[in-house]
């Protein structure tokens, strides 16, 4: 019974979420919006490739990264998108006190709202993925694939961004106009330390350090891997399958944990700060 | 020159000055959004530089997506200090402050865009640090001059840019914010900013060109690194299109600002909020 309520609350929070996101553009306009900026990316992506004498486009190491890029769209969507929920909730449309208020609960709010920024995403990785199997040649060999694992580390993944979104969503309680900033800017800087286009080998010790915490670290190289039959980095080469999925079950449990306690400590500090009703930008 | 011209030169400048001067101030203001403001667009950059050093590629092409990514401070100013800015000031309820000031829209547009420009070359020294120190790029002989006036060009055409897409956004709601989401890759793919225009091809790159930003971002890679910039066109040819762009960019943005008002008074969506 509660387990049927609260998918209830989640469809209902998910199709608010699609007006919200869909309702100010005819289909076609939106279609176009969803897919330009991914895409964009990815094209950027081949374009550098190009432009070095003697890259191939459909060598082993560029399609490990492509892949990786075209999979980091869930991080922008949703951990951007969580955020973003809150904040407009909050700044824009003064909203987030009822959200708070209702029996629905903010949480379980976002899950609905995150659900929609999920289907969007799969849109956009769905295209950059056929983007490159039909004009840059990319193909899987099936006999360097491991099935099993790669569609266990892709549903890890998805559950790692949705802890990833759920933290950032709380720290958007706590900041105030500041938080625009935050979440772009943080999944920027996923971007570069979790080495989605380049060997995580090539960054500082330091920064090597901050990204093998990073949950999406191991998603990425993981996809690589049981993907196309070899990662990127060459520390992590040594890792067994077994060993590398067990690196990213933990680092995913970690991040779970932090997750919960962050999201409720973030929710406490909102409430003794003021800040559920707060406006400082619009 | 009449006393009238006079007086309103003296309130054009006044108002530009007024506008620039909340941009500086606001910029300032909290200055953990300058540091965030000015490191993460440039996190992105150097996972390109990186990916170039993965690849083998020589240091040239490390500067050429250094100096893109120096850039994108700029191009990022352009669509949401200055694109979105109407559409902010609507969702403020200031909007039609702006219409009931005495003063020139178009000053106030200048006003946004020097404040802008000035805001956005602080942030963008943080990605020349990265370049010099981190990533050590190495450029061609360089004559500063050439270089000032290249930049000032491209500036110029950039910002001008940014007040026709301000005015054009004086008639819209949401979709003005929707449309500058979705034009900030895109338009760092046409522009090249992380690889040579020429990548493109002849017919692609030229017409990439037809994007203030391409010329801009090619010019100045050929005034810092050289040959090794792989431009477009002749140096000289770049800026006079730059140039020959400013002064048509910024009438278009003076018809468009001049035409949208009017349609938005007529529709009654100059004050019109949530939209």
């Amino acid at each position: 019974m509660a387990m049927s309520l609260t998918l209830q609350r989640v469809r209902t929070s998910a199709w608010l979420g699609w007006q919200v996101e869909g309702n100010w553009a005819d289909p076609t306009l939106f279609a176009i919006y969803v897919v330009a900026r991914p895409l964009a990316t990815a094209l950027i992506l081949v374009a550098m490739y190009r432009a070095v004498g003697g890259a191939q486009t459909h060598d082993a190491l560029f399609a490990g990264f492509y892949l990786a890029n075209a999979f980091h769209n869930y991080v922008n969507s949703v951990v951007v998108g969580m955020g973003w929920a809150v904040f407009e909730e909050r700044e824009e449309y003064e909203t987030l006190k009822y959200v708070y208020t209702s029996p629905v609960g903010l949480f379980t709010y976002l899950a609905g709202r995150s659900l929609v920024k999920f289907a969007l995403a799969s849109v956009s990785v769905a295209l950059i993925l056929g983007l490159g199997f039909l004009a840059l040649g990319l193909r899987i060999d099936p006999a360097q694939v491991q099935w099993a694992p790669l569609a266990f580390s892709i549903v890890l993944g998805l559950i790692g961004v949705l802890f990833v979104g759920y933290l950032m969503a709380a720290l958007c309680l706590v900041l105030t106009r500041a938080a625009i900033t935050i979440i772009e800017g943080t999944t920027v800087a996923f971007y570069l330390l979790a080495g989605v286009i380049f060997p995580l080998d090539l960054l500082p010790m330091a920064l090597r350090v901050v990204s093998l915490m990073l949950p999406f670290t191991w998603w990425y190289e993981a996809l690589r891997r049981f993907a196309f039959g070899r990662g990127a980095s060459v520390q992590l080469a040594s890792l067994s399958d077994g060993a590398l999925l067990a690196a990213f079950i933990g680092v995913t449990a970690v991040t779970g944990v932090v997750a919960w306690v962050g999201c409720h400590a973030l929710d406490r500090q909102a409430r003794r700060l003021g800040r559920v009703d707060q406006t400082t930008l619009f | 020159m009449s006393r009238a011209t006079a007086r309103g030169a003296e309130l054009f400048l006044r108002a530009t000055w007024a506008r620039a001067y909340v941009r500086l101030v606001g910029s300032f203001r909290q200055p953990e959004w300058l540091l965030t403001d000015a490191l993460f667009p440039n996190l992105g950059m150097c996972a390109f530089v990186l990916l170039y050093r993965g690849l083998g590629a020589s240091r040239s092409m490390e500067a050429v997506a250094i100096i893109g990514g120096v850039l994108v401070t700029f191009w990022f100013n352009v669509l949401w200090g200055m694109g979105a800015q109407m559409f902010w000031e609507k969702q403020q309820g200031q909007l039609q402050l702006y219409f009931a000031a005495p003063c020139s829209r178009m000053a106030i547009l200048t006003g946004m865009a020097a404040g802008g420009l000035v805001s956005s070359t602080i942030r963008a020294l943080v990605g020349v640090a990265i370049g010099v120190f981190v990533f050590h790029v190495q450029l061609a002989q360089v004559s500063w001059p050439v270089f000032a006036a290249v930049f000032l060009v491209t500036m110029l055409a950039l910002y001008a840019l940014g007040m026709l897409l301000s005015s054009l956004f004086v008639l819209y709601g949401r979709e003005a914010w929707h449309l500058c989401n979705a034009l900030g890759e895109p338009v760092q793919f046409v522009s090249g900013l992380y690889f040579p225009v020429r990548t493109f091809g002849e017919v692609g790159a030229a017409l990439a060109g037809i994007i203030p930003l391409t010329l801009g971002v090619d010019a100045l890679r050929q005034v810092l690194l050289g040959p090794a910039a792989r431009g477009l066109l002749p140096l000289s040819t770049e800026i006079a299109l730059l140039a020959g762009g400013t002064v048509l960019l910024l009438w278009l943005a003076a018809r468009a600002l001049e035409h949208l008002e009017r349609l938005s008074k007529q529709e009654g969506r100059l004050t019109q909020r949530w939209q």
